[in-house]
């Protein structure tokens, strides 16, 4: 009998998860083209529509970042707390209630001027996030409940409790019967960069360069490193564990509730339940990609915001967008196992028969 | 040799032969030509010290490892086997240390688990294990979740396992570990129900009073060979085993000179603590360091040592009594505050505890000075280099580059990098908790000179343990401890091996 066996190299492959990246995404492609094909369509104009609607020109480009804005804020959330092993699972309730508390903001400060409104509403937002991962940082930090599950049951709390805002007091009165919230401001609206681009751009990288250089940096994020690690060298060296997962928890959903104010101001009309978009939850694929590294996950981000941007393309050609769910998950797997290969070989091995 | 397929099983009296084990791990002989003849309806005992090769044994004969060499006879046939479930099928049950129980699953479950071959009417199950359970009294509810039993009764499952089984050998690896008194006393009555069935009981310890009252013969391993085969426990003295388990004392001992003692820097009154379990772990423990002095702890592991130097360090909460560096009281200090206040600690966890797997040599080596290289709110990297290259080099740690990962690091390098860390701190103790443990004969000599040079310096160390060889070479004085309280106190020429023995099994003569 003959079975595979996975034995560790002495030394993994030179160029490590950058390798693996390109071998397991094209992997991805070549398995995403041949279930086009099966399914009928050709899978070279897919492709190149995909590619030209999200990176073809500057208005493609665009709409590419503005995509990879919350992909990254939510990916560098997820990061942060797997920095400290965490698993913030919730930031896709966390972009919810943070777009929700900008919605807030909005409606006080109704006739600021634009720029003081809309520092308002993202400061409103990052408090939002902080505040709805609140609850599952102090569980975990004084019982030490999973925080895994408070934060993902938080997404849905999130989702019910805007869907109340909308339908009760904040019902829009100039909706015409339709159940949605009020239009936000005019002057809530972030300025341009170029064709679709704002500045919500420029706000994300210089969050993921602050946040970045804490975390591989400073001695809060050695600390940290260290928490992640383990537990009992933190305490060993004075470190309080309590203090360290409440403050990287309430920071990572800080950051994702940051995400939501910007996508509210950025893209969005008015506050709705789906403002989130499932950012969150691909946040988390993202910083899995880029190995929990806040360097990493920019890039990331534009990757798979260009997968999202051509997804939605490629509808017009009358092939569903579900192709763009196909390629992320296939290009999550990609990558995963092409990690595996740089850090082991495979053999065969004569699985060996022992008499008794 | 080859198996006889003519030899008759039930025509040998031996249940278990072992001839010539030897098993070898990196930088480490456990067995070297260990022997070990088990009679059928027998109790076995397996004596050693820690490090003596008992387990590694034990694990060879259930077929968790190879050996290099030597020959496994089980009920008259030689076996090689390739896995526990191999061992299993010829008879051979282990109860680990750690039980391997499904915490969810009923006792029936955790039973039946890894043995079905075919589907399996729970109900019968449960009949199968609440009869067996009644045959040998081993009182357990088969329906009962594991989660809800006392770790007696897990036990008790673990040994049902391998009934059921069907094992003809059972191996007890430290059984007594885990359990009450009355516990162990009803152990004792359900092993000695298996062997009056026919059945072989193993039995691992180094308690010699246990081994005097439920077994029937003994083997004694030290060092990996076995220097004492099937005695009979009956006609031996405690005195007799333990002079057996630790060596004869012409052992000869390299003392440093002893240094003028003077101010007492450690001062431990009247301590009490409970181990993780919320168990009493330490009694009424007394005692002081001075300068310039070595104190040892010995003792069998699990009698309170390691809960004694994580309370001492700030890791462990104590239920009464004071800790005192110098004149200043420290029993309620963090672990932080005592570090500063001059108290370095090597815990028994190097990896884990002392050190961070996942990070640098330079992450490492800054763990307890990350604060004085900031600048600003970041760690000055080149500061930190600095201060890394400077313990790499005075304790000669061998590294590629101080941006590796310790995970590349050997033991002993481990070992040298964190007793560097700590002694740079310039403490005025030192507390060190199995700081030799596991490393090879070179690595143990560099660590124990840095502990005398740190001595001879003035420092106080408390040295804590299970190799009773090195405290006798190093310590100034010995503290034996016994079931969480300090049984007995040697001074200098007064510590002999058999006397210290005897206190460690909890005789004191």
């Amino acid at each position: 009998m003959i079975r595979p066996l996975l034995v560790r190299r002495e030394k993994p492959l030179p160029g490590g998860q950058p390798l693996a990246f390109v071998l397991g995404s094209s992997v991805a492609l070549f398995l995403g083209a041949a279930l086009l094909w099966v399914a009928g369509d050709d899978p070279t104009e897919v492709y190149q529509r995909m590619l030209s609607a999200s990176f073809g020109d500057l208005e493609a480009l665009s709409a590419t970042i503005n995509r990879a804005i919350p992909l990254a804020l939510a990916g560098l959330a997820v990061a942060i707390a797997a920095t400290m092993g965490l698993w913030n699972i919730g930031a896709e309730g966390q972009i919810l209630f943070g777009a929700t508390a900008a919605a807030w903001v909005a409606q006080i400060g109704n006739a600021w001027s634009g720029p003081l409104l809309i520092v308002a509403m993202l400061v409103g937002a990052t408090f939002g996030g902080a505040l709805w991962a609140l609850g599952p940082a102090i569980a975990k930090a004084q019982i030490g409940v999973n925080e895994i599950i408070t934060t993902l049951m938080l997404n849905e709390i999130a989702v019910r409790f805007v869907r109340y805002l909308i339908n009760g007091p904040w019902k829009d009165p100039e909706g015409f019967g339709f159940v949605q919230a009020p239009a936000l401001p005019d002057q809530s609206e972030l300025p341009g960069l170029f064709e679709r681009a704002h500045i919500g751009a420029l706000v994300a990288v210089a969050v993921l360069a602050v946040v970045g250089l804490m975390v591989s940096r400073s001695s809060w994020g050695y600390e940290l490193r260290i928490a992640g690690s383990s537990g009992a060298t933190a305490t060993y060296a004075g470190i309080s564990l309590k203090r360290k997962t409440l403050a990287v928890l309430v920071l990572s959903g800080a950051v994702a509730g940051l995400a939501g104010g910007i996508e509210l101001t950025g893209n969005a009309t008015r506050l709705t339940e789906t403002v989130s978009n499932g950012y969150g939850f691909a946040g988390i694929i993202v910083a899995a990609l880029a190995l929990m590294r806040p360097s990493g996950v920019a890039l990331v981000a534009v990757l798979f915001g260009a997968v999202q941007v051509g997804g939605q393309s490629i509808k017009a050609i009358g092939v569903s967008d579900a192709v763009s769910t196909v390629l992320q998950a296939l290009i999550l797997f990609g990558v995963i196992a092409a990690g595996v290969l740089v850090a082991y070989r495979l053999e065969l091995a004569k699985a060996k028969v022992h008499s008794l | 040799m080859d198996a006889d397929p003519l030899v008759d099983p039930l025509a040998d009296p031996l249940a278990v032969e072992l001839i010539g084990i030897h098993k070898r791990f990196p930088g480490v002989v456990a067995n070297a030509g260990t022997e070990l003849k088990v009679k059928r309806g027998s109790i076995h005992a397996v004596l050693g010290e820690n490090g003596a090769g008992k387990s590694t044994l034990m694990n060879v004969l259930a077929g968790v490892y190879r050996p290099e060499a030597g020959e496994v006879r089980v009920l008259g046939a030689r076996r090689v086997f390739a896995s526990p479930s191999a061992a299993l099928a010829a008879g051979v049950g282990m109860v680990h240390q750690e039980f391997r129980l499904v915490p969810t699953f009923t006792v029936a479950e955790n039973v039946v688990l890894g043995a079905a071959t075919r589907v399996l009417h729970m109900g019968t199950v449960e009949k199968q294990v609440a009869d067996l359970a009644q045959r040998f009294s081993l009182d357990v509810d088969p329906q009962r979740q594991v989660w809800q039993l006392s770790m007696g009764e897990r036990q008790r499952v673990e040994i049902l396992k391998a009934l059921w089984r069907a094992a003809e050998i059972l191996i007890l690896d430290e059984p007594t570990a885990v359990l009450t008194p009355q516990e162990a006393d009803e152990l004792g009555s359900i092993i000695r129900q298996m062997a009056n069935d026919g059945r072989s009981v193993i039995f691992i310890s180094h308690k010699l009073h246990e081994v005097k009252q439920y077994c029937d013969e003994a083997t004694v391993l030290r060092g990996g060979k076995t220097v004492a085969s099937s005695l009979k426990v009956e006609d031996l003295t405690s005195p007799q085993l333990a002079e057996l388990m630790v060596g004869d004392a012409t052992h000869t001992i390299r003392r440093p000179e002893p240094t003028q003692a003077c101010a007492t820097l450690l001062m431990v009154e009247n301590l009490h603590a409970l181990n993780n379990r919320k168990l009493p772990a330490l009694r009424d423990v007394s005692l002081s360091v001075h300068e310039g002095e070595i104190v040892g702890i010995a003792g069998v592991a699990g009698n309170g040592q390691r809960e004694l130097a994580d309370v001492i360090a700030g890791l462990r909460n104590a239920l009464s009594g004071s800790v005192r560096l110098f004149d200043r009281d420290i029993t309620n200090a963090s672990a932080r505050q005592r570090f500063r206040a001059g108290l370095s600690y090597i815990p028994e966890d190097r990896v884990g505890v002392g050190l961070a797997v996942q990070l640098s040599i330079t992450d490492n080596a800054i763990l307890r000075s990350y604060r004085q290289h900031r600048r600003g709110p970041l760690i000055a990297t080149d500061r930190a280099k600095a201060f890394c290259a400077e313990i790499v080099s005075a304790f000669k740690v061998r590294a590629g580059s101080l941006d590796q990962r310790i995970a590349e690091l050997s033991g002993g390098n481990l070992q040298r990098l964190l007793v560097g860390r700590e002694l740079t701190a310039e403490p005025s103790v030192i507390v060190a908790s199995q700081p030799t443990r596991g490393l090879d004969v070179q690595g143990v000599t560099a660590i124990q000179e840095l502990l005398i040079d740190a001595r001879n310096r003035g420092l106080g160390v408390l040295l804590i343990s299970e190799d009773l060889d090195e405290l006798l070479a190093i310590s100034d004085r010995i503290l034996v401890m016994h079931g969480g309280r300090i049984a007995a106190q040697y001074v200098g020429v007064d510590a002999n091996r058999s006397a210290i023995g005897l206190a460690m099994a909890g005789e004191p003569a």
